[in-house]
């Protein structure tokens, strides 16, 4: 186990040092000028040039990138260009609010889209499962930015019941949650529905059942413990693109997370702040796969790792 | 804001005695503690179109920071929204000679911090923005060479060439107490000015909060005790907000939401003549718009009537001169005729056949700009004139601009200073347009830089006459004039619908 962890986390070093490079190549590759994003639309030539000379883009590309090289490693991901402050900083201000909208999505996706699979599952073929499917469904194919508008005018503008945008408590975390949530819990519904399904018509099941185990243990003990692995697998994917950023929903409820800044960042081209962005959120992606490969031994103890 | 409202209402009482008490107070000891008892009461909440990147007000052009920090910082010169300006920290200036203007200041105004404001904020405060190449608003300020203190009150600012809209764009700069040289950057995240408001907290891409300046050196300003400004970004979360409640004022309204707004409760919409004109220039410098008679030809072909009333629902004037009403060198040309028989006729003449031209525009940009440019590429279609719509992210289009691989250009103007200075010496100068347009007429030029002088009526005449070159010449077709448009709650009182899209609120109150 220690050496297969050795190896991955070297691994990861090696993604993480490609990703870099990518980033930091694709970013000066693109048309787009970063100075004159800045300025406004009018500004002269000259305050073009001595804007870019200031932001250090007139070095050749290969110095840039030993800069940036050796200050990632100091910690230090540079200035941000829009801001004009620490481009980590600009960025883990942004945290908490990315944090939360995900960890709250997520918790919802878990808690609905296992239980709508579970219930659809065992009661294959009634009104439940179809329901859940159809919910699945619907689930899956609202564009973010319709349900999020629609929640907002249900509940802000007709009901007053939750703010309509904002980003100052729990209530306002309500609807934007609800929004993101949607489309992983349909998709962790239906594949718990699947992988359920396959697990409940195993023999180890109908040997259970048959040794006189309650269906509640039987389900959620036996079967659920077995069908999720693919879950899983989702979940943990699932998070890694959330906390990259919910850019729609982020948008649609004015939710200063990390979805949004990435977007602009790139719009204006604010070099250092997409850097961090993408390397933070890739080491982040690549921690939780390792993290659900490990938690696979602890699910399936059959599964090892040498 | 439901609640907010029964909340204001209970309070009222209170309140009332509250007042009541400082009224007695007030009268037993006799101090003037009359503003208060008269009542800065509740929290005005606006939400803006743009996120406020910093609060630095010589390191942006963003017109919703502008409008967050217009309540902290004050500015030497005031633009009224009739394009007057008029004295704010100035007390009055004087022009000495066409490169020398004198500021008078004004006496007895203190930063939030308690510091005086005098010369040495001016000084401090012009020199950093015409020497540090870093901030957005340097370049303005390059043709300032000395700025000078006479006594604690005065200050002779010297120009290298004639500098007639200095006072205009100072209308754009706060003044900074000298204090923030040392620590600017920590200085920027809790900045002092001598503004109506005093800077709160800021959440970095939510909001910015501001709490009354009791000490304001405007009799009675401001009127409230609180004004947030909210950045939301996407249209219809800040319309439902609005409607919501939640909000008090909102901009940057498209026409097609107006309806909507206007049948929703306790909202009422404004809208006031933009001093912006919706322009799109062309790449002179290449075949087929190089030609002025396809110019012509796809000036006539084009139905700017059709434009304002179909799409914008009449929130677009129609253009009489590229420089818009209000603004010194506004003239009326009359409008630019829509005749697709002349324009056929000027193409067969001029033996130009399967004319074909690209037009880049900035996606996303301005409202209703692709339907606009589709319905225009059919009007052309009907004169022969082939239009290819690149609708491209706004870096990759401003690259095409710059490497001059585009015929058209969908692009805007909103004067921000109230003068067209920057705007012309911008777009009509070999050197100003060399990226651009690749605009270049040694006499429009002249005409420019003999407009610089301070004189308004030298300015009006010299600006009159490049305009009729322009009008000649159609190096851009300019389709209407901007309209700005508001909704706010019907609770707030003497809100003024800016023409530079700007919401101040120092002197408005809350029913």
């Amino acid at each position: 186990m220690r050496s297969y962890l050795v190896r991955r986390l070297w691994q990861s070093a090696v993604t993480l040092a490609g990703v870099s490079v990518l980033v930091f190549v694709i970013l000066r590759v693109i048309p787009g000028d970063p100075a004159k994003m800045l300025l406004p639309e009018g500004a002269p030539q000259s305050a073009v040039e001595e804007l870019n000379r200031q932001l250090g883009l007139r070095q050749p590309l290969y110095v840039q990138y030993g800069i940036f090289l050796r200050s990632v490693f100091r910690g230090d991901f540079g200035q941000s260009f829009q801001y004009r402050s620490p481009a980590l900083q600009v960025v883990v201000e942004r945290l908490p609010a990315t944090l939360q909208l995900t960890l709250a999505a997520m918790l919802l996706t878990v808690a609905f889209g296992v239980s709508i699979g579970i219930v659809a599952a065992v009661r294959q073929g009634t009104g439940y499962d179809y329901a859940g499917t159809a919910l699945a469904v619907l689930g899956q194919s609202l564009p973010n930015f319709w349900l999020g508008i629609m929640l907002i005018l249900l509940f802000g503008v007709t009901l007053r019941w939750l703010p309509t945008s904002g980003f100052q408590g729990w209530r306002y975390l309500v609807l934007p949650s609800i929004t993101l949530a949607a489309f992983p819990t349909a998709l962790v519904a239906r594949l718990t529905r699947s992988s359920m399904l396959e697990i409940l018509s195993r023999d180890y099941i109908r040997t259970g059942r048959a040794k006189g185990l309650t269906e509640r243990i039987v389900v959620l003990r036996h079967a659920l413990k077995n069908a999720t692995i693919p879950v899983l697998t989702v979940i943990g994917l699932q998070i890694g693109t959330l906390l990259g950023g919910a850019v729609i929903t982020e948008s649609v409820f004015a939710w200063p997370g990390m979805g949004k800044l990435v977007v602009d960042a790139i719009f204006f081209r604010d070099f250092p702040v997409v850097q961090t962005i993408l390397i933070l959120s890739a080491t982040v992606f690549v921690l939780i796969n390792l993290l659900v490969d490990v938690l696979y031994t602890v699910l399936d103890p059959r599964i090892r790792y040498t | 804001m439901r609640q907010h409202a029964s909340e204001s209402a209970r309070l009222s009482r209170r309140q009332f005695l509250v007042g009541g008490g400082v009224l007695l107070g007030a009268a037993a000891t006799g101090l003037p503690t009359m503003a208060q008892a008269q009542g800065r009461r509740g929290e005005i909440i606006a939400g803006v179109s743009e996120r406020a990147l910093t609060l630095d007000p010589a390191n942006h052009y963003s017109i919703s920071a502008t409008s967050v920090l217009r309540h902290i910082y004050d500015p030497l010169v005031d633009v009224t929204n009739d394009s007057k300006f008029v004295p704010a920290l100035a007390e009055s200036w004087r022009v000495v000679n066409n490169t020398t203007w004198r500021f008078t200041l004004r006496k007895g105004v203190s930063f939030h911090d308690g510091s005086p404001f005098n010369a040495d904020s001016v000084v401090y405060s012009l020199k950093r923005v015409r020497d540090n190449s870093k901030l957005i608003k340097s370049f303005v300020y390059q043709d300032i060479e000395t700025v000078e203190k006479d006594g604690d009150y005065a200050v002779n600012v010297t120009t290298k060439r004639p500098f007639g809209s200095l006072a205009a764009h100072l209308t754009m700069l706060g003044m900074l107490p000298p204090s923030a040289a040392s620590q600017e950057d920590a200085f920027f995240q809790k900045p002092i000015g001598t503004g109506p408001f005093r800077f709160a907290s800021w959440t970095h891409g939510d909001h910015v909060v501001m709490a009354a300046n009791p000490s304001y050196w405007k009799p009675g300003l401001p009127k409230v005790e609180k004004v947030t400004f909210r950045f939301i970004p996407e249209l219809s979360t800040r319309t439902a907000a609005l409607r919501a409640g939640e909000l008090h004022v909102i901009d940057r309204v498209p026409p097609d939401l107006v309806q909507t707004l206007k049948g929703s409760p306790g909202v009422r919409v404004l809208d006031v003549p933009a001093i912006e004109t919706q322009r799109w220039h062309f790449q002179l410098a290449k075949e087929p718009v190089k030609d002025v008679r396809v110019r012509q030809a796809i000036s006539l072909g084009i139905d700017r009537n059709v434009i304002i009333k179909d799409f914008l629902l009449g929130y677009g004037r129609p253009v009489v001169s590229p420089i818009p009403p209000g603004l010194i060198g506004h003239a009326n040309l009359g409008q630019k005729p829509y005749d697709p028989q002349k324009a056929r006729s000027i193409l067969r003449q001029a033996g130009l056949r399967d004319v074909s031209v690209d037009w880049v525009l900035m996606k996303d940009l301005y409202p209703k700009q692709l339907e606009i440019a589709q319905a225009v590429a059919a009007m052309l279609s009907d004169v022969g004139i082939k239009v290819n719509i690149k609708n491209l992210e706004i870096a990759t289009a401003r690259e095409h601009r710059t490497a001059g691989t585009y015929d058209i250009f969908y692009s805007g103007w909103a004067h921000l200073p109230h003068d067209p200075d920057w705007f012309l010496g911008q777009w009509f100068t070999r050197a100003g347009a060399e990226k651009l347009t690749r605009y270049n007429n040694p006499r429009v030029e002249q005409l420019i830089a003999e407009g610089r002088v301070p004189d308004p009526k030298v300015r009006q005449q010299k600006y009159e006459e490049l305009q009729r070159i322009l009008w000649e010449e159609e190096p851009e077709i300019w389709p209407y004039y901007s309209v700005a448009i508001y909704a706010v709650s019907d609770k707030l009182r003497n809100f003024e619908a800016r023409r530079d899209y700007y919401i101040l609120l120092s002197d408005t109150s809350l029913a």
